[in-house]
């Protein structure tokens, strides 16, 4: 499947964890959303945000952390999903985001 | 319709003129479906296509052999060499690096002899594949870069591998053996060479030196203790040696009178 070639934009996140195990073979489509994360862009768009890689070999299952800034998390377990469907996940729910800080700031302009 | 029984009637009465033209005729395109004309319906029978059957073909259409591209044998050459010439190889998952970074960290471990490498996963994986490195196949996913070198030098890449936070090692194969990432940990933990032989000799000869020591034991100790008792004795009698003393120089020359 292919990967959209829309940017991962980290504005509203604190920290992303991502956890995995190399020497399995369920493991690939976390390593490219973890290369997405850690892209030119993504980094660019929030400096403060950190990305932490905990690289195990307990045969554990890939697991990606995400704390936004506002408290929410969202934890994604990448054994059975695909690269795609990570990113359209995550960046769902930075538009999401999005579109409250937008309509706080309407209704402070109000 | 009365066009067409016009032209029916002129066709019964007066053959077919030339002169006569139908003027109004059903459409050609309708919306509904309409049957061919017959003439029409003939030459499309006729010139239907007839495709030629398999059995007919008189030799199957052989494929183009595809040339394998000359880069493509370079730079298996190349990974052939770097996994005969290097005692470690290390993997690490590769995420944007700014370009100063990347120059910095490489020009760091090349002061230690240590190499980094890039290759597309399409000529490393069927390389591994036929390999002894068969269970290093799993980590040649996504992006991935190499750090090889002909000497072990695991302290000194772990070093520099920390101040690179974009890099993340996942395995390494260090003197044909494969390793995870805290196994690489673990590995640059242990003393040098020289080290732990010099440990393994003193503990082999520390039994051999107490063998000599043990043996001995016994008989020290029984010689100690008699020592000790004559010196209590001596002590003991030396007290009495005024009274004693005579009475034994008397019965000395006595016995060796007795003796004689």
């Amino acid at each position: 499947m292919a990967v959209p070639k829309a940017a991962v934009v980290l504005r509203h996140v604190k920290s992303v964890m991502v956890r995995f195990c190399p020497f399995q073979t369920n493991v690939e489509t976390t390593r490219i959303f973890l290369e997405h994360v850690n892209s030119k862009k993504a980094r660019a768009s929030n400096i403060s945000c950190v990305v932490t890689t905990d690289v195990r070999h307990d045969g554990s299952e890939p697991v990606v952390d995400i704390m936004f800034a506002d408290g929410d998390r969202l934890i994604m377990k990448g054994a059975n999903l695909t690269a795609a469907e990570m990113l359209s996940a995550f960046n769902s729910r930075c538009i999401a985001k999005d579109l409250k800080a937008e309509e706080k700031t309407k209704k402070k302009g109000a | 319709m009365a066009a067409a029984a016009l032209c029916c009637r002129g066709l019964c009465r007066t053959g077919w003129l030339p002169t006569l033209q139908i003027v109004r005729h059903a459409k050609s395109v309708t919306r509904h479906w309409k049957a061919m004309h017959f003439e029409r319906q003939k030459l499309m029978a006729v010139t239907e296509y007839i495709a030629p059957k398999p059995e007919k073909c008189i030799a199957p259409r052989s494929k183009a052999v595809t040339e394998e591209n000359g880069y493509a044998k370079l730079l298996r050459w190349q990974v052939t060499e770097t996994f005969r010439d290097s005692k470690m190889i290390a993997v690490c998952q590769h995420n944007f690096t700014p370009s100063e970074e990347m120059l910095l960290m490489k020009h760091r471990l090349r002061k230690h002899n240590i190499h980094v490498k890039f290759f597309p996963n399409e000529i490393v994986r069927p390389y591994l594949s036929v390999s002894k490195y068969k269970n290093l196949l799993p980590l040649f996913v996504g992006c991935s870069l190499m750090l090889v070198s002909p000497e072990i030098k695991v302290k000194e890449m772990l070093r520099i591998l920390k101040n690179v936070p974009q890099i993340n090692l996942l395995g390494a194969c260090i003197d044909n053996t494969i390793l995870s990432n805290q196994g690489v940990i673990n590995y640059s933990k242990l003393p040098a060479m020289a080290i732990t032989q010099g440990q393994v000799v003193g503990t082999l000869s520390l039994m051999a030196s107490q063998t000599c020591g043990l043996l001995q034991h016994s008989s020290a100790h029984l010689a100690a203790l008699l020592d000790q008792y004559i010196k209590q004795q001596s002590g003991g009698a030396g007290e009495t040696d005024g009274k004693a003393g005579e009475g034994q120089a008397e019965l000395g020359p006595a016995k060796s009178s007795a003796g004689l």
